[in-house]
Order: structure tokens, then C-alpha cells, then sequence
């Protein structure tokens, strides 16, 4: 078997994996009907807000609160049964005979998935993106180099932001599928995680507050979570740069670090997961059984 | 192959595991548990190149065993250990589970083309190999089941390993795709490859087999050539080679092995599922009717 592979080795079939996943997502309509349906509702949602004339920054303050749910939701959709699949079916051990790493397979997955992401969750983004250059008023058209005016460059911020935040709750959502033992487990596990990613961070700063915590350490306690980072990364690099506001709504750097400290934790997890469950509950066995010796 | 265990009435029981050949797959003192049950209870075994089909009642741990030697099934206690492929860096073991496992969406050159790329193989020659070029094409699902445990097969001998392991590669199978697994799993034991085939399809095992192992609530209770256990036994066929070492194993059984649920074959059929169609052509009184 593979798993005294080296570090090198383990990382052996991630493109092979790569391909097979893409080939499957490119495969399941329902995604390419997700898309479709997000592109729909970001559309209603900009046009009752004003329509696309009224520029850049006002359809991202539209888009920011929808995007804290859907963007998670698709994302969640996306992952809960990424490594689920194939562990049910019995072919992850089939794969694993070909000198597949555990890493290399959840690597592969995972660049797959996440291409479905910027596919599924950052093309209508950016279609809206279009929409917004085309209706918009004349000076929208600038690319802004100081504050204070909108500009195209501040909604591809706001598209990279928005990737950032959707691979930190794939990966999370993969760790989920990873650890399921059924479809059922994954989906309702993956609901849990979900409400808990959404809600549960501004939830526990509301608390904290309440507790009596120094209001000053918001900036730096809400880039902690996924939607607080990424709520916050908008308001200090795209909504606060046009408004021309000295913002301190979160800590930029660690903010960043969030989202990409979660995608890699998410990440991580889900190798550790698939890697050591089997060896877990063999020790497990190994000390029921010894214990009835 | 050489047998080594505890369990009594065993031939060659008193062959040496450790002096096994190099390229021989060596089974020492495997003993696994679900649950605190054992589903296998000590076995020691070496398997040689040719083809070795594992034979026994439902829940008598070929499965377990199968799993143990692809590894995808850890020891509790004991070790396994394989031939190296000469490089390191090929594919040292071609497995096939019970339950074939490809995803739908895809054809069965495309399910190929992706092991076929791990391992440097070509598809359009494995899916040749088991005779079905012509369903190339064809996407996984709509495949009956026998073309899908043939393209399993193929799967499994992509990369030329020098294990291959088939868990039940004829369930299911009408006799002409019966047969046609197992000539193909024949085939490809060669001098160098050690094949591991489990069935309940006897007749295929006079037909095929080089060597046997019988299991029995998750014990050894008959390993050798096939054509030496037979004469041991003092019978013509597998069958009743399977029913006369069946016998000495109820009759060297202990009162959990009377159980099915403390001897292990409840947990196994749990786990892997009630196997093949064949076992109700097999009916060895006190055996597999517990």
C-alpha cells in the first residue's frame, strides 16, 4: 500500500486526480444550473438596489450581505461530498493502489472544486461585473489611482475577495466530506457548518460585547471568522477606498491571513482525515481487542 | 503457497513463513476484529506466484483477508509483507474490491485512461485484455454487471503489478462471464505475478486454480496445491474437498465458532455485503448453514 510513501510521493496523481474531478463538475448539469440561478438572483438584486448605472461600489454594498450566504452556500454545495464519493464507493481504495498520495488526491480534488467555485460563484460576479462597466455612468470608467472614485479595479477586488472567502469554506466543507460516513452525515453535517460559519462568528463577537469585551479589539476579533474577514476586507479595501474613509472595520492583514489560514486548516484537516481515519479506528480495535485478551 | 497456523487439521502446517521466497506475499499471525469480533483469527500464509483462490462460507473473512493483502485493510495483530516493485516507484498492488467501484459519467476507456495515467499503462490494451473494446464507449452505468467487473479486472492488472488481488471477480456473472473473469485472472498469473481471487464458484476452482486457500469462521482450515490437498482429502473435486475440510473445521471448532455473530461472520457480511449468487449452490452442513 502507499502510505509509507515519501513527502514527494504524496503529492504523486494530484493532476490526474485534477482532471477526473474537473471532468466530473464539468459533467453535473445542477452546477452550471446553480450558476445560472446565482447570476439571476445577483441581477434582481442590483437592479432593485438602482441597476447597474449606479455604479461599481454601490452594487458591491447590494451584493456584500447576499454574498456572506450564498457564497458559503455554494461553496458548501460544491465541497460536502467532494471526498465523500469516492470513499463510499470503495474507489479511493482503488486509487490508493496506484501510488496516489492522500495529499496529492485531496490537492487534486480540491484545485478542481475550486475552479468549479470561481466557475459556479465568480462568473456571475463578474458578468454582473460587466453589466455594472456597461450601464454605469461615465466616470465609473476610471481606474481609480487615489480615493474617493469609483473604479472597475475596486469590483475585481471585490471578485478576488470573494474567492478568497469561497476556498475558505470549500476547503472547510471538504474537511466535512472527508470525515462523513454517509451522504445524509455529509449534507446535514455540512448545514451545521454552514450556520455555524454564517452566523456563528458575528454571533460570538455580539456576546463578547455584551460581556463586556473592549469594543477595540473588534477590528482585530472579527477577521477571526471566514464572514467577518471577508465582510471586513470589503469595507476597508473596496466600499471604505471609494468613500475615501480612514475605516478600521478589521485588521487588513490579519483579515487575509483569516481566509487563507481557514482554506488551509480546511485543507489540512481534510488530508489529516482521510489519511488517519483508518488508522485511528484500527487502534481503536487494536486496544478493544487487547483489552478482552 | 505455504500455510502457517494454529489451526488444527491444516495442511502443510509445519512450512516455514520466514524462510518464504522474496517474491512471495507473506501472511504472519494476521488476526483483525470489528467490533472486539474477530473475522480473522490468527492466519499465517504465504502466497506464491500463479493463481491462489480463497475459498469458504459467508462471513468466513476472505474478504478480510483480500482487504488485508491489497491493504486497505490494517492488521490488529500480525504483518504483511509483499514484493517490492523493483523501481519503488510502480504499482505494487492491483485490487479489485467486492462491490465495483467506478463513477458514473464516464466511459470505460475514460475510467481506464485515468488509472492507465497513474501507472504509464494504455487503456485501449487493457480494455482488450478482458475482451471489451467493443463497449469502449459505453458509460460505466449503462455496462451489465459482469462487463463492469471485467473492466475492474482490468483496472486492477493495469501496470503490470506483482500482486493482484480479485475480490469476487465472477459474482454475479452469468457461466460464460464466469468463466471469462477467471481465464483472464489465469492468464495473467504468470511466474511472476501472485493472483488472489476469491469465489464461491467451485467448479471455476478445479478449472483455474494452482493453488487453494479454504477459510472458516475466520480460520485456516485448508491451504496448499490444489491437486495435493485434494489427494490429502482423498476426493476428485473442490466441492467435495470444500465440504470434507469444511467438516474437519466444525468438528475442531470451539463454541464461539457456533455463533455466527462471535465468530466474526455477521460483522464481515455486515461490512462487505452477503456475497455472491453462487452461495446457494453452496450447502456444506454445519459449515455454512450455522
Amino acid at each position: 500500500m502507499t502510505a509509507d510513501l515519501g513527502v514527494t510521493d504524496a503529492f504523486a496523481g494530484a493532476g490526474t486526480v485534477f482532471r477526473r474531478e474537473l471532468a466530473t463538475v464539468l459533467r453535473t448539469p445542477g452546477y452550471g444550473v446553480l450558476g445560472v440561478g446565482l447570476l439571476a438572483v445577483l441581477w434582481l438584486l442590483v437592479a432593485v438596489g438602482g441597476g447597474g448605472a449606479t455604479g461599481f461600489v454601490p452594487a458591491v454594498v447590494d451584493l456584500l450581505l447576499p454574498a456572506e450566504l450564498l457564497v458559503p452556500l455554494l461553496a458548501v454545495v460544491l465541497g460536502y461530498r467532494a471526498l465523500l464519493a469516492d470513499a463510499v464507493s470503495g474507489e479511493f481504495a482503488v486509487i490508493r493502489t496506484h501510488s496516489v498520495g492522500v495529499a496529492g488526491y485531496v490537492v487534486g480534488v480540491l484545485l478542481a472544486r475550486l475552479v468549479a467555485l470561481v466557475a459556479v460563484v465568480g462568473l456571475p460576479f463578474a458578468v454582473i461585473g460587466g453589466y455594472v462597466w456597461v450601464t454605469a455612468a461615465p466616470d465609473t470608467g476610471i481606474f481609480a489611482t487615489h480615493a474617493g472614485v469609483d473604479s472597475p479595479l475596486l469590483y475585481v477586488r471585490f471578485l478576488a475577495l470573494i474567492t478568497l472567502f469561497g476556498a475558505a469554506f470549500l476547503a472547510l466543507s471538504m474537511w466535512v466530506s472527508a470525515a462523513a460516513t454517509s451522504r445524509r452525515g455529509a449534507a446535514a453535517v455540512a448545514v451545521l457548518a454552514f450556520l455555524a460559519g454564517t452566523l456563528g462568528g458575528d454571533l460570538a463577537l455580539i456576546q463578547s460585547l455584551m460581556a463586556g469585551a473592549d469594543p477595540s479589539a473588534v477590528a482585530g476579533r472579527a477577521a477571526l471568522t471566514p464572514n467577518g474577514a471577508f465582510r471586513g476586507l470589503v469595507f476597508e479595501t473596496v466600499i471604505g477606498v471609494s468613500f475615501a474613509q480612514e475605516g478600521n472595520v478589521v485588521d487588513v492583514g490579519r483579515a487575509v491571513g483569516s481566509l487563507a489560514g481557514w482554506t488551509l486548516f480546511g485543507s489540512l484537516a481534510s488530508v489529516g482525515t482521510l489519511a488517519f481515519r483508518e488508522r485511528v479506528s484500527t487502534v481503536i480495535e487494536r486496544s478493544r481487542f487487547r483489552f478482552a485478551e | 503457497m505455504t500455510e502457517r497456523s494454529s489451526t488444527e487439521g491444516t495442511p502443510d502446517a509445519g512450512s516455514a513463513v520466514d524462510g518464504a521466497k522474496p517474491d512471495r506475499v507473506v501472511v504472519d499471525d494476521l488476526t483483525r476484529t470489528y467490533g472486539g469480533v474477530p473475522v480473522l483469527d490468527s492466519v499465517s500464509l504465504a502466497f506464491g506466484p500463479g493463481l491462489t483462490v480463497v475459498i469458504g462460507p459467508n462471513g468466513s473473512g476472505k474478504s478480510t483477508l483480500l482487504g488485508a493483502l491489497a491493504g486497505t485493510v490494517p492488521p490488529i495483530t500480525g504483518e504483511i509483507r509483499r514484493p517490492n516493485v523493483e523501481d519503488g516507484s510502480g504499482k505494487s498492488i492491483g485490487y479489485l474490491p467486492q462491490r465495483v467501484p467506478f463513477r458514473e459519467g464516464f466511459t470505460a476507456r475514460e475510467t481506464l485512461a485515468f488509472y492507465a495515467r497513474l501507472v504509464d499503462g494504455d487503456p485501449d490494451a487493457a480494455l482488450a485484455s478482458v475482451g471489451l473494446s467493443d463497449a469502449a464507449d459505453r458509460p460505466v452505468e449503462d455496462l451489465s454487471g459482469g462487463m463492469q467487473r471485467l473492466l475492474g479486472i482490468a483496472q486492477a492488472m493495469l501496470g503490470d503489478p506483482p500482486l493482484v488481488v480479485l475480490d469476487e471477480p465472477a459474482s454475479g456473472l452469468d457461466p460464460g462471464m464466469r468463466e471469462r473473469a477467471f481465464r483472464t485472472a489465469a492468464a495473467h498469473a504468470t511466474d511472476d505475478v501472485t493472483v488472489v481471487v476469491s469465489t464461491h464458484n467451485l467448479d471455476l476452482v478445479d478449472a483455474h486454480a494452482d493453488r487453494v486457500v479454504m477459510l472458516a469462521r475466520g480460520r485456516v482450515a485448508a491451504a496448499g496445491d490444489l491437486d495435493a490437498l485434494r489427494d490429502e482429502y482423498g476426493v476428485d473435486t473442490t466441492t467435495a474437498l470444500y465440504e470434507a475440510a469444511g467438516r474437519d473445521a466444525t468438528l475442531s471448532g470451539t463454541d464461539d465458532d457456533a455463533d455466527p455473530a462471535r465468530s466474526g461472520a455477521a460483522a464481515e457480511d455486515k461490512r462487505n455485503g452477503p456475497g455472491d449468487d453462487g452461495d446457494r449452490d453452496v450447502h456444506v452442513t454445519g459449515v455454512s448453514e450455522r
